[in-house]
């Protein structure tokens, strides 16, 4: 599975000019809770919802602060078209929970611990269906025939 | 996933009981009318770059002298 096909939500993006008051309208607006923050298509950071929280209104910063002034950059990001195994292991080693898609530099989606585990959940739950009905309604082997 | 401008753009809930998203493709940055696509959303009025997922839907809207039935959801 590449992980392209595992981004389940629509991404959005703005200039880093933006602010942060309308970064938190747009995230309400668009119902996405990271944005990418973008020169033209090319991604040069992220803004979430937290960040928001973390690192402007803790510190009262005014809302009309750059938006660039609280994202994360630079960003660690996975090509668009790598095994989604790639995925599991940068979000192991790197201990975040959203991962810039990319084609090159340029950006196509996130992709959330959230997604993959719903992926899995489904997976897992089609695994234990045939045991589970197994455990729950045993098959009795029907006894060979026997020479009268 | 392809788009022009003043084509509506819905977006999926991903909840029980979160509401559907709308904005409206006001700019196609590339050509072919592929993605991303300059949106306005319907309720704030912020314009942003949107690269559409599994979860938008296009809502075409029927040009001046097309023939009806080429427009709708897609």
């Amino acid at each position: 599975m590449r992980v392209v096909e595992g981004v389940r939500r629509s991404g959005v993006g703005i200039s880093a000019g933006r602010t942060v008051q309308e970064a938190a309208a747009i995230m309400e607006s668009s119902g996405v809770g990271a944005l990418a923050i973008l020169d033209g298509e090319r991604l040069v950071g992220i803004v979430t919802d937290r960040d928001l929280v973390r690192r402007a209104m803790a510190r009262s910063l005014p809302q009309d602060s750059r938006v660039d002034e609280v994202m994360t950059a630079p960003v660690v990001t996975i090509p668009a078209d790598a095994d989604i195994h790639e995925a599991f292991a940068i979000f192991r080693t790197h201990g975040i929970r959203r991962l810039a898609v990319v084609r090159g530099s340029q950006f196509v989606g996130i992709l959330t611990v959230d997604d993959l585990l719903v992926d899995l959940a489904g997976d897992l739950a089609d695994l234990a269906r045939p045991v589970t009905s197994e455990v729950l309604f045993p098959q009795r082997d029907v006894p060979l025939p026997t020479d009268a | 996933m392809r788009a022009s401008v003043g084509d509506r753009i819905v977006i999926k809930g991903h909840r029980v009981g979160e509401h559907e998203r709308d904005c409206v493709v006001v700019g196609v940055e590339h050509a072919d009318g592929e993605p991303p696509y300059l949106v306005r959303w319907e309720d704030s009025d912020h314009e942003t770059l949107f690269f559409p997922g599994p979860d938008a839907r296009v809502e075409h809207v029927e040009k001046k002298g097309e023939a009806p039935g080429r427009a709708g959801k897609k």
